[in-house]
Order: C-alpha cells, then structure tokens, then sequence
C-alpha cells in the first residue's frame, strides 16, 4: 500500500518530467539542437505566473497568460539566438543554449532573490481516498493536465498540417526544404511549443513543490528521461518520465531507509544522502551501455 | 608549437615571474587563477577541441584532482607528490568516465558525462572519510620541492611554471602518432577505424591524459583554496570550463589560455563593477547575466572563438604590411579553421 501511495506521487510527478522532457526531444527532432535552456524555460514559467499572481490576477489566468509569455520568448529566443547560429559547430549552438539557461537564473535571481517562495495554490487543497491511498487535487490537478497535454500535443503533432509540417522537417529537412515548407519557421514553432511545455510544467512542479531557483535544475533532469526513452521518440519520453518519476518516489521512500538500515547495521555510515538524485543518473549510464540508441530510439547510422 | 614559439612562451613565462613581485598580492592573486584555470582548460579543451569527445563533467574531474591532493597534502607529502598524485587519480577516474565513450557518440556521450557530473558530484558529499562532506576538506600548506611557496606569489610562480610545461606538452602530444589520431577520431571515427587505428584505445589515452592533467590543476585549486568543498565542483564549474574552451576557440591551445582569462576574469571585473552599486545578490545576478548574454553574443558573432578573431586580425595586420608573407599564413589559419571544427 505504501509503495502504491508512492508510485501516485511518482506519477504526478513523472508525468511533469514527461512534458518538459517532450520540448527538448521536439527541437532535437527538428534541428538536432539539444535545448539545455529547458530547465529555465520552466523556472521562469513558473517565476512569471507567481509573479503574475502577486500583482492580483487569478491563479488559473495568471498561469495561462505566462504560458503564453513563454510561448513568446521561445520564438524570441531561437530568432534572436539560434537563427544566427546555423552554421556553428554543435558544442557552441549547445553553450548558448547554456547562456541562456545562465541568463534565465539571473534574471529570476535580481528579480525574486534566492530563497524559496511559497508557490499560489493553482488547485483546491484537499484530497480524496481510494481504498487507502489518498491523493491530493494537486496530484489529480498535475497528473490530468499533463496527460491531457501529452496526448493533445502528440495528436497535434499527428494530425494537424503544421504537426505534418513538423515531422516532415525532423525527418529531413533537405526535402521539407525542397516541397517548400518554411524549415526556420517550423523549427520557430517548435520552440514555442517547447517553451510553453515548459512554462506550464514548471509552474506544476513549483505548486507540488514550492518555487526556487532550483526548479532550473529539472532541465537536467529531463536528460535521463529523453536518452532512456530515445531522443527521437516522443510516447518513449512520455513513458520514460513516467518510470522515472516512479522510480525516484519509490528510491527516497523505499530502497534509501532500506540501504540505510543495511549500513547502520553493518558498516558506521550513516546516510546514503540523496539518493534519489542520482538514480535517474545511474540508470542512464546502464541503459546507454546496454542499448546506445536508447529504450525506444532507432539506431542512427553513421555515414563518411 | 615550433621551436621559436617555445621560447617566446618560455620568455613571457619568465617575465611574468620577474614581474610577480611588484604585482601585489592582488595582481598575484589573478596570474595564478587564470593559470590554473589555463591548465584545467587545456585539459578539456584536448578532449573536445582535439579528440571530439563532448565532456559536461570537467568541474567533477577538478573536485577529484582538488580531494586526491588535498589528501597526499595533509598526510604529509610534498606538494610535488601531491599533485602528480592528485593527476594519477583524476586520469584513472577520467578512463571511467571515458569507458561508455567506446560505445557512445556524440551528444549521448555527452549525456553521459553529465550523468557522471551528477555521480560525482553525490560522491564528494557522501564518503566523508576522504572527502569530510558538505563541510569540505581543509588542506595544509606543503612545501613545494621543500621550498615553502605558501603564498600568493609562490602559487602564482608554481601555476605559471606548471601552465608552460602543459602547454609545450601538449603541443609536442599533438605533433606525435597519438596525437594525429586524436584528431583523426575527432573528424571521422569510420576513417580512423578504416586506417587501422585502434579507437578504443585511443579515446582512453585522451580521457587519461586530459583527466592527468585536470587532476593537477584541481590539485593546484585545492592548495591555493586550502579547502574543497562539494559545491566549489558542481555542473556550473563544467559548464565554465566549456564556455571557456569555446570562447578561446576549439582545438587551439592559445584558445584554451585566452578562454580561462576571460570566463575568470569577466566576473571579476563584473564584480567589481558590481559592488560600486547594490547589495551582494544585485552583485551575483548582474554578474551572472553579463556573463549569460555575453557568452550568447560572442557565440553568435564569434563561434570560432576569440583565438579565430585574434589571427584573423593578425592577417589583416600583415595584408595591409607585406602581400608577401600573407600567403603562408593564410593557409595556415585556414587549416586551423578546419582543425577547429567539430
């Protein structure tokens, strides 16, 4: 019972790993950038909605009205920064994407200060009990909407022109480029669609989890979760931030008092810290050895 | 590196050392920072720039060589030992860490090394006997060759020699058969495979003597610090060790010196700049976003890097002087250009 207590927790969770890590793997797709601004894409979602909310503003309009500022700054940003870097070598196009991740926490950092915020609530408090396991509206509230999400993005990017538009740039852009779809346009698209991912996955977390600048750090996160579930497969990010989710929830309640009863015992180390940091880590060096591609990936072939 | 442009680092070197004294203990402060960070950046930027093995956990290797030295230190031993030592331990550490490189490319292996970050990074807070936790480990001073160096003039004269040594080292790797298959795997791993070249191997002497010489420089971090502490080797210490390299230029090791100055010598100036203003978190948040945009700007204007800018400058100089030199160097540059891409 503890355990199914745990994997609710896991999920809701997951399920927010599963729609930050859906942006990254939606630009790598289109122009092979490996966005490592996520993490400040969904921290500054979630900074923009409390502060939007402390001016007075509803919490439900506050968060949709971010959520569109995001939207806004991810073209902005791939317009303003990536555009020009079309040519740049690809550890470069990455530092910039760090440099904006560094100038998103500074921004957060001179505006709200260091400390930890306590996040407006975004749903009714309270609970329900199924047969033993109580789950908060928060958890029912993050796990719907990003469900919700995950599905119509997915179905978006299936059966809508733009969504053809857009798996037609990922597949090859030399031949979207030659049935005169605008590729620059598609991939401003996808960092919109990313940023706003983000924007409302980041305001979620911070209401499970409170608001600081740690909440940047879920960028990182989110790598685990697209390499396990294959960079290039959107359902295998969805699946892999769910058993990630599982799986950290089911580490700090489960296995670290285990491990730490079984060293108190036998050796004097007290404490294993956090554990359930780096197990998502740990996990990601097994599998890529195992299977490079990832979970659900396909192999890339490598040509001269 | 010829034989000329030895000397003239060797010259500059020692005029550095004859100038030390009338630096200052601030002016002395900054020689042995950016030298050490020269040192840490050289490493990587053998790795990345030479050997095209994206690496996100540099500063995690710099916290091993910084507790391995720390530790051959305090038992003792003479700050020689320590960090030969310190570079031992970081190189084997390293060929862990390159170990997933032989059947991961590109951006996976780069995931991984963060993976590793992350592992490391848990590691220096968890085994507290050689690491003493979140705490951190205070180092003693050691004598250097038996000398007492302990000061800010000594570190600076000890990181300078060091730098210099590293420098012609590499450079003379580079002119080696182990050096030109670096290279080679960085351009094309078919190709090496094809010529015969045993890439494995290969890619773990880079991950060994990248790691050997990241040790040593943690290692001088953790005697001029006189302390290591988990949060001093953390993600953004890899990331500024990256933003170097590319800001100097990839595959360029004037690049790697050049790079270190301006990533540490930016927040300096930032600072200073920083605190004639407001309170200390106004302070860290402008330093960090000058630090963000700027990297941003010059990656998009400039993502050869400031060493591309500095010899395309230096063409333009003798365009206008002499056409006739103008050739040679040219080609040479442009072969550089090349070298630089990933």
């Amino acid at each position: 019972m503890f355990v199914l207590q745990l994997a609710v927790a896991g999920i809701a969770i997951g399920s927010v790993y599963a729609l930050i890590a859906l942006g990254i793997v939606l630009i790598y797709k289109c122009s092979g950038v490996v966005n490592f601004a996520q993490g400040g894409y969904a921290m500054l979602g979630a900074f923009i909605t409390y502060g939007l909310t402390s001016v007075g503003l509803p919490s439900v309009i506050a968060l949709v009205l971010a959520i569109a500022v995001m939207g806004g700054l991810g073209a902005l940003t791939q317009i303003l920064v990536l555009r020009p870097m079309l040519k740049a070598p690809v550890v470069a196009v990455m530092m910039a994407t760090l440099g904006i991740l560094i100038t998103f926490r500074a921004v957060c950092l001179l505006i709200w200060g260091p400390d930890q915020i306590g996040f407006p609530a975004l749903f009714p408090i309270g609970a329900i009990e199924l047969s033993g396991i109580f789950m908060t509206y928060n958890y029912i509230a993050a796990f719907l909407l990003s469900a919700i999400l995950c599905a119509g993005f997915l179905a978006f990017y299936h059966y809508t022109p733009i969504g053809l538009m857009q798996r037609c740039t990922a597949d090859n852009t030399r031949a979207a480029l030659a049935v005169g779809i605008h590729v620059s346009n598609q991939v401003t698209i996808a960092w919109t669609a990313s940023a706003m991912l983000a924007g409302l996955g980041g305001a979620l977390l911070a209401s499970l989890n409170g608001l600081s600048l740690g909440l940047s750090n879920i960028g990182l996160v989110a790598f685990p979760v697209i390499v396990l579930g294959g960079m290039t497969s959107l359902p295998g990010a969805v699946v892999a931030g769910l058993v990630l989710g599982i799986l950290q929830a089911v580490t700090d309640g489960v296995l670290t008092p285990a491990i730490e009863r079984f060293l108190r015992e036998h050796t004097d180390i007290y404490s294993v810290g956090t554990l359930q940091q780096v197990i998502p880590y740990a996990l990601l060096v097994l599998v890529l050895l195992v299977r490079p591609q990832g979970i659900f990936g396909t192999k890339e072939s490598e040509r001269v | 590196m010829s034989l000329r442009q030895i000397i003239i680092l060797i010259t500059v070197a020692l005029a550095v050392m004859v100038v030390l004294p009338g630096l200052g203990r601030y002016g002395a402060y900054i020689v042995y920072v950016v030298a050490i960070a020269s040192i840490g950046a050289l490493a990587l930027n053998l790795l990345i720039g030479y050997c095209g093995q994206i690496s996100f956990c540099h500063g995690g290797l710099l916290g091993v060589g910084a507790y391995a030295a720390g530790n051959i230190g305090n038992a003792g031993q003479d700050m020689v030992v320590a960090l030969v030592g310190a570079g031992i331990v970081t190189a084997f550490v390293s060929v862990m860490i390159g170990l997933p490189a032989l059947r991961l490319r590109g951006l996976y292996f780069a995931i991984s090394t963060l993976a590793a970050q992350f592992i490391l990074e848990y590691l220096f807070r968890l085994i507290e006997p050689w690491t003493h936790g979140v705490s951190g480990l205070l180092i003693q001073p050691a004598p250097f060759f038996g000398l007492d160096l302990s000061n800010d003039r000594g570190y600076a004269a000890i990181a300078v020699g060091l730098l210099v040594m590293s420098l012609i080292a590499v450079s003379r790797l580079l002119r080696t058969d182990l050096g030109r298959r670096f290279i080679l795997i960085r351009d094309s791993e078919i190709v090496a495979r094809g010529m015969g070249v045993n890439v494995a191997r290969t890619k773990l002497w880079a991950f060994a003597i990248s790691g050997f010489l990241a040790g040593m420089s943690g290692g001088l971090l953790a005697f001029t610090s006189r302390i290591a502490a988990p949060e001093a080797f953390e993600i953004a210490l890899s990331v500024d060790y990256v933003a170097m390299i590319i800001v100097g230029g990839l595959g360029s090791l004037p690049g790697a010196v050049i790079g270190a100055g301006f990533v540490v010598l930016l927040p300096e100036v930032a600072q200073r700049i920083g605190e004639t203003f407001g309170a200390a978190t106004q302070t860290a948040a402008l330093r960090e976003m000058v630090f963000g945009l700027l990297i941003i700007l010059f990656l998009i204007h400039e993502p050869r890097g400031l060493n591309s800018l500095a010899s395309r400058a230096v063409r333009r100089l003798r365009r206008t002087s002499g056409p006739l030199s103008n050739n040679k160097r040219s080609s040479a540059s442009d072969l550089e250009m090349t070298q630089a891409r990933l």
